[in-house]
């Protein structure tokens, strides 16, 4: 049921976002300067669902932030750190995982400068990340024909490192000072234990029993210029005026306006 | 403008997607035991036949696996995780026999829903001669996949 708030919140959050983006979008296309100076920033900003769902009452503890640093208008490098405290019980077994976690990778703004203006992000991140992690299982209990057998599995420490891609919108709602969401989209590359015993959960990744997991993110930014950049606007090449003979659908087919000799009206029905 | 429409609108497609494969809750539709698989062959043709009745028990417990009950190809023989090796009394067709397993037994996570359950590998089979002749070991690994693991020509 968490899950299905967050993403209603998700949903309202570009519903509130959206009409400040388009309002910069709208000025943008009004005023077309040659130039715009956009302010390169450094991002530093937390995660604020996963500590919200643990005070809820949920026995997934997930605490994440991260840095980055802007290259240019378009990309930015990105360095994420986090630990996780995850426990899932099931009618036959009580499972522990705990754990740090590294992203890093670059961020690409799709926004155009001029609209972006160092305040509003619409992109995407991709990155790599590596887990390091505990995983235990306190009590396993097994029952068959020969009866039930109670047995546990000692602490085991694992290495796991995973695929990112991440599209998300960001957007300063006071001066510097940014909230935004992002998709998590990630692949296993590689889960970190043995084959038949391993982890049911690696931090950072999510659940382990796929290779392929997705999640949502909330995040509060601060940001803190440090430079800013002049970028050179294209201006948009206005469509050329199509000649006579692509206006036609059927050119290069004779009819009987053509066999007039060009003397057409300006406005005239063609005639079969 | 087009394209920043683009989006966000493929951002809320992803989010509604995600709902909607995020709300199944987790079942656990797997086998959660590994059996010893063991179809039955007749020694005269050679061919696969089920036996017309088969009682099963293991040494030392009361209830059967099988009781008197026929069609039953391939049986299904639990083994006992908390030992290497386990006994039955196999009865075909109205004829008892002693057949005994030796095997490893090792865990193996199924699933986060279904959990965990052994695996084990077979080492040695061995049994009386009353009416069964034969047995084959055809796939050592005992998982919860239904491979055919044994033979028993009777």
């Amino acid at each position: 049921m968490i899950r299905i708030y967050r993403y209603i919140i998700s949903f309202l959050l570009i519903l509130i976002l959206l009409p400040d983006a388009l309002i910069a979008q709208e000025q943008a296309t009004e005023e077309i300067p040659d130039t715009v100076t956009v302010p390169l920033k450094i991002r530093t900003g937390v995660e604020i669902s996963g500590p919200v769902i643990y005070l809820t009452g949920k026995k997934i503890l997930n605490a994440e932030g991260y840095v980055s640093v802007d290259l240019n208008e378009k990309l930015g490098v990105y360095f994420g750190a986090g630990y996780s405290d995850y426990k899932y019980s099931q009618y036959n077994y009580d499972y522990l995982n705990k754990g740090i976690f590294f992203r890093t990778g670059i961020d690409i703004n799709f926004l155009k400068p001029q609209v972006a203006m160092g305040k509003y992000w619409a992109g995407m991140g991709i990155r790599y990340g590596i887990s390091f992690f505990t995983s235990e299982t306190s009590t396993l209990t097994h029952e068959n024909y020969w009866g039930k057998t109670i047995t546990s599995l000692s602490p085991e420490t694992g290495m796991g490192h995973f695929l990112e891609l991440s599209p998300g919108f960001r957007a300063e709602l006071f001066n510097n000072f940014s909230i935004g969401w992002s998709l998590s989209l990630r692949r296993l590359l590689y889960p970190g234990t043995k084959k038949d015993i391993r982890p049911l959960y690696i931090p950072g990744f999510g659940s382990a029993g796929e290779s392929f997991s997705a999640g949502i993110g909330y995040f509060i930014t601060w940001n803190i210029p440090f430079k800013k950049l002049r970028v050179v606007i294209k201006p948009e090449e206005p469509e050329e005026p199509l000649e006579e003979d692509e206006l036609s659908p059927d050119s290069g087919v004779e009819t009987e306006s053509q066999s007039l000799g060009g003397r057409r009206p300006a406005i005239q029905p063609r005639i079969r | 403008m087009r394209s920043f429409r683009i989006y966000v609108s493929a951002s809320v497609l992803i989010c509604v997607l995600i709902i909607t494969f995020s709300c199944t809750p987790g079942m656990c539709f797997e086998e959660t035991n590994a059996f010893l698989e063991a179809s039955f062959y007749l020694e005269s043709t050679g061919k696969a036949k089920a036996p017309d009745s088969l009682t099963l028990i293991g040494l030392g417990k009361d209830t059967a696996r099988y009781n008197k009950v026929g069609g039953i190809q391939p049986a299904l023989i639990p083994l006992n995780t908390s030992a290497e090796n386990c006994s039955f009394m196999i009865k075909i067709n109205g004829v008892s026999d002693t057949i005994s397993f030796l095997y490893n037994s090792w865990l193996h996570l199924i699933s986060k829903e279904c959990g965990y359950t052994y695996y084990h590998s077979l080492d040695t089979v061995y049994s009386t001669r009353n009416i069964i002749d034969t047995i084959l070991i055809k796939q050592k690994t005992i998982t919860n996949l239904n491979d055919q693991n044994i033979q028993i020509y009777y």
